[in-house]
């Protein structure tokens, strides 16, 4: 046997040894890898999501007895007791079926299930699609019945001009069910500039 | 017949701003018409319109208004004079005011009397139509 087949028959035991010293350090020396670091959640968030449950970008939606649609969303929600829950930073939507479309935004929101209300509050703005954009305080919107109430005074523009009013509402037109009305009342005041 | 009224108390730029105050006012959520109830008061310049309840009109483009009909007893005051009627047309952009039923004008110490009576509030000037009857005091004003 000459040197050269001397060599290779060295090399066949050499080399595969080398590939196994190379394969076993591979797994020694690796960094472990912890399983519990992947999850983004901090630990003080798992904690306090313990101590108070919520839910992140709820969306609420539902069917009014006359057949009208409030879907709703919000950055928070925390149930509380006996079925209500409130939620921060709200956008609402309100459709009835004459075909009116009524976009609430809010600060927060409190739903009250025992009569079946959404409390408003926080400062609301609400836009109609008959063109008005108002500003009041808190609004009370039905959720049995569609219909939505401002506790306080209410100002904001509208196709007609400026408007102020002591209190809004949206309900039904009571002599005529089916159309709905947005009734600004407790002396309302509009300010129309002719151009 | 017809009798034509000078109404230099009414004389007044159409281009003020409108001023209209209700006990309320609501507005179909469907079409968008508004209808003011509950002792209106209308008000533009020197000139005070009050009536039962007002509808507001809006013109082609859908955004101006065009007119405020009034209706449920109208009474239209200036500085100087008054007009009562049953219901009133104020066509906002020409500033005509139509009064229509009954209508009863006083102007100092005379009264006219009519069914229609059309002012123009740019020119100041109004015309009483129907069964015109009129009671002046010679020397009176």
């Amino acid at each position: 046997m000459d040197g050269h087949s001397r060599l290779v028959g060295w090399l066949k035991v050499a080399l595969p040894l080398l590939a196994l010293a190379i394969l076993s350090t591979l797994f020694l020396v690796a960094r472990t890898i912890d399983p519990e670091a992947a999850i983004p959640y901090a630990e003080v968030d798992i904690a306090e999501r313990i101590r108070e449950p919520r839910m992140t970008d709820p969306a609420y939606a539902g069917v009014t007895k006359d057949g009208a649609t409030l879907t709703l969303t919000a950055d928070e929600a925390r149930p509380e007791a006996e079925g209500d829950g409130s939620a921060v930073k709200v956008h609402a939507q309100l459709a009835t079926p004459d075909g009116a479309r009524t976009a609430l935004t809010a600060g927060t929101a409190r739903v009250m299930s025992r009569d079946s209300k959404l409390l408003l509050e926080g400062g609301v703005l609400v836009a109609t699609s008959t063109g008005y954009e108002l500003r009041t305080d808190t609004l009370t919107l039905g959720l049995d019945r569609s219909g939505a109430e401002s506790a306080g005074p209410v100002e904001g523009f509208g196709p007609p001009g400026q408007i102020r009013a002591g209190a809004m509402q949206i309900r039904q037109a009571p002599e005529s069910p089916g159309t709905y009305v947005l009734v600004f009342n407790n002396r309302v005041t509009l300010i129309y500039q002719p151009h | 017949q017809q009798a034509t009224v000078a109404f230099g108390g009414l004389k007044q730029d159409t281009s003020l701003p409108v001023e209209v105050q209700a006990d309320t006012l609501a507005v179909n959520q469907a079409d968008g018409t508004a209808v003011f109830t509950g002792n209106v008061l209308v008000g533009q310049g020197d000139m005070r319109l009050t009536a039962g309840s007002v509808r507001v009109e809006y013109g082609a483009n859908g955004t101006a208004i065009e007119r405020l009909h009034a209706t449920g007893g109208v009474t239209l005051a200036s500085a100087t004079d008054a007009a009562e009627a049953r219901e009133a047309i104020y066509t906002i952009a020409s500033g005509k005011v139509e009064m229509q039923g009954d209508v009863l004008l006083t102007q100092g110490k005379s009264a006219i009397s009519g069914q229609k009576l059309v002012i123009d509030l740019k020119a100041g000037t109004g015309v009483m139509e129907g069964r015109v009857s009129t009671v002046f005091v010679p020397g009176g004003n």
